[in-house]
């Protein structure tokens, strides 16, 4: 389908008020653009402009803006949670790769990937407090429960760096593995999990001191987490092996269940309900819909060039963004 | 369409993760695993162009030839190999390989003085929601870019040493596009990456226009002699427009290779006063004993005698500075 059918299916679907926000939106980062899926009929509804190489997207602290980052344009397009409509444009926001905000939300933490250096801004008003350069190709991104340390993965340098959030000051910097990328802290505040997307393992790193207490093995290319949301269970994609794990946490962490997704899995998410995972493809254009119960591929949805980051939209609103807008780096506006 | 996208990717990713992935995941080199995934589709784009030129293109040489078969046939067998080379990937991955932290590296030094290049979706609004504008606005000022490149190549003396190289085919066909020294290509891909860049082309644009662009290129040095009318001559590079660029100089024509560079959209010939439409069919080739003597060489023959030609050509200024006092 191309993008003007995918427009004119949009505009009828606006126009008849049919088209609900059990929405999904996919960015496909090598076409400037991103996906609105139906989480209810699994086709996509519309494919919009959007800044230069998109990756990642992140819910702001009031929870009424999902924040997308164009990476090439160095901007941040917000979204409006409940209707897709497009908010704000934040420029001057260096290479905003991966991104994510503090639990406290009063920091905003980005790693400019291409450009090496990660970014600490304070939230209220994307107040730039400190620039780390810093080697290795900063990757992803993970904080402390307390709001105090920020955690980045060096995916080039094969190391984790820890920044000191309120003075921007590195806290260590140590050795993980090959190819760090996602990083996530589990509930309990004193283990992080790192996925080694050049291994075939995650490594269990004590967040006190950056070493490493044990590692788990899970499939080649282990690359990004997500939450089952039960605080206990994660899912990891591991991208050269084209599977999905499922890591228990308690206790050691261990593999309790795996599925198969060819096609470069990368990000992910999880419906409102808790039922489905939904897991972007990235070398096949498509977006993977798992049986969270039985762990097997029931669905899957075409999307556009390299889909990346994938995320939710939990309201019930209607969506209004159907119909093509101005693209994120052209719709000049305050920050 | 859809199908076909789905088989496009399904045997891209097929082969990335069979014959690539394992190579890449083996040696530690996963930061270079989106750009090896994208190397793939180069490759698999390269099969395609080489099918163009071999079944559709060829066809219209053999049924309709401007030169008839003779002695100089066997000078094409090297232009074959320069195809297959630049088609296939291997040149485009040794250039790739070398500017790709060029222009990593200059990116980041941009980027870190807080100079933001000037996107034209800033200035034309439009074009964000456009896809097909957009995707012809790039490729229209890709040319231009090209364009000046291409007077750049007979305008220096050490950069002529390099591109004549691809004038002394006396032979020209479908092939002879690609006929080109590695340092030429280097230099033009250089360049035109980085104003790609600066003018803010999509990498998927940017493999599109390149593949079209190149096809459009190939079906230029044609032999074969078809219009494609008045009008279209003025749209768009056909045989009988770029043949005259490669015509061979004559005391009447001593620059006749000065006109025609245009790669795919003549209005730059036309605007910047270096269009010739005369209709004439003229011989190809090079007045210069020692650059004709490139055809009948092989390919590895004929790289390094034109780097010595290269290398004579910067000499002579290094010679004379050194002998100022």
């Amino acid at each position: 389908m191309n993008r003007l059918s995918i427009a004119a299916l949009a505009f009828s679907l606006v126009v008849s008020g049919t088209a609900k926000a059990d929405s999904v939106i996919v960015l496909n980062s090598d076409e400037a653009s991103y996906s609105i899926l139906s989480r209810s009929t699994r086709t996509e509804v519309a494919r919009l402009p959007v800044g230069r190489e998109p990756h990642h997207l992140i819910v702001s602290p009031d929870g009424k803006e999902v924040i997308i980052g164009s990476t090439a344009t160095n901007e941040l397009l917000s979204l409006d949670i409940n209707t897709g409509e497009r908010k704000r444009v934040v420029k001057d926001i260096l290479d905003p790769y991966h991104l994510g905000f503090s639990p406290d939300g009063k920091w905003l933490v980005t790693a400019a990937y291409r450009l090496d250096h990660v970014d600490i801004y304070h939230s209220d008003g994307f107040r730039l407090a400190g620039r780390i350069f810093i080697d290795g190709l900063p990757s992803h991104i993970a904080f402390d429960a307390e709001s105090k340390t920020v955690f980045v993965t060096l995916q080039q340098s094969g190391r984790l760096a820890a920044f000191d959030l309120a003075t921007q000051a590195l806290k260590w910097n140590m050795p993980i593995g090959n190819a760090p990328a996602g990083v996530v802290m589990l509930p309990d505040d004193k283990r992080l999990l790192v996925a080694l997307t050049g291994e075939d393992r995650i490594a269990v790193v004590d967040p006190k001191d950056g070493s490493v207490k044990s590692s788990l093995q899970t499939g080649k290319g282990a690359h990004n987490f997500f939450p089952k949301g039960d605080g206990r269970h994660y899912f990891l994609s591991n991208r050269v092996e084209g599977t999905v794990s499922l890591i228990d946490t308690k206790d050691d962490p261990k593999v309790v269940g795996s599925v198969r997704i060819p096609g470069g899995p990368d990000c992910m998410d999880i419906t409102p309900d808790g039922k489905e995972l939904w897991v972007t493809q990235r070398f096949l254009r498509r977006v993977a819909i798992v049986d969270i119960d039985t762990l097997k591929v029931v669905a899957g949805i075409p999307v556009g060039k390299s889909p990346h980051g994938v995320f939710m939209m939990k309201s019930t609103a209607t969506v209004t963004s159907g119909l093509p807008v101005r693209a994120a780096s052209t719709a000049g506006s305050p920050r | 369409m859809r199908d076909l996208i789905d088989i496009w990717v399904g045997v891209q990713a097929g082969l990335f993760e069979t014959l690539v992935s394992p190579v890449l995941y083996h040696f530690g080199l996963m930061a270079w695993y989106e750009p090896g995934y994208s190397a793939v589709e180069f490759v698999m784009l390269g099969v395609v162009q080489i099918a163009v030129i071999a079944i559709a293109m060829r066809f219209f040489e053999r049924r309709w030839p401007l030169e008839k078969a003779g002695k100089d046939d066997k000078l094409v067998t090297v232009d074959r190999v320069y195809t297959m080379l630049n088609k296939l990937g291997v040149v485009p991955l040794a250039i790739f390989i070398i500017t790709y932290p060029l222009v990593q590296e200059i990116e980041l030094a941009v980027r870190t003085w807080g100079y933001m290049p000037p996107r034209l979706e800033r200035m034309l609004p439009w074009l964000g929601d456009n896809a097909l504008a957009s995707f012809l606005v790039y490729f229209v000022l890709y040319d231009f870019a090209a364009y000046w490149l291409h007077r750049g190549q007979h305008a220096f003396g050490w950069w002529w040493a390099l591109h004549s190289l691809h004038h002394s085919q006396r032979r020209m066909t479908v092939w002879t596009d690609d006929r080109n020294h590695v340092i030429d290509d280097l230099i033009v891909t250089l360049a035109l990456v980085l104003f790609s860049q600066f003018v803010g082309v999509q990498p998927g644009e940017y493999v599109v226009i390149l593949m079209v662009g190149r096809l459009v290129e190939s079906w230029s040095h044609a032999n074969v002699d078809m219009s494609f009318g008045w009008l279209g001559e003025r749209l768009l590079v056909g045989p009988r427009f770029h043949r005259l660029h490669h015509a061979l100089s004559t005391p009447a024509e001593r620059h006749i290779q000065d006109h025609n560079f245009a790669p795919v959209f003549p209005i730059w010939d036309i605007l910047f006063g270096t269009a010739i439409y005369d209709g004439k069919i003229r011989p190809t080739g090079v007045d210069n004993a020692a650059v004709d003597a490139d055809n009948g060489r092989g390919w590895i023959v004929q790289q390094a005698t034109v780097f010595g030609r290269f290398v004579r050509a910067l000499m002579p200024r290094f010679r004379r500075r050194v002998s100022v006092p």
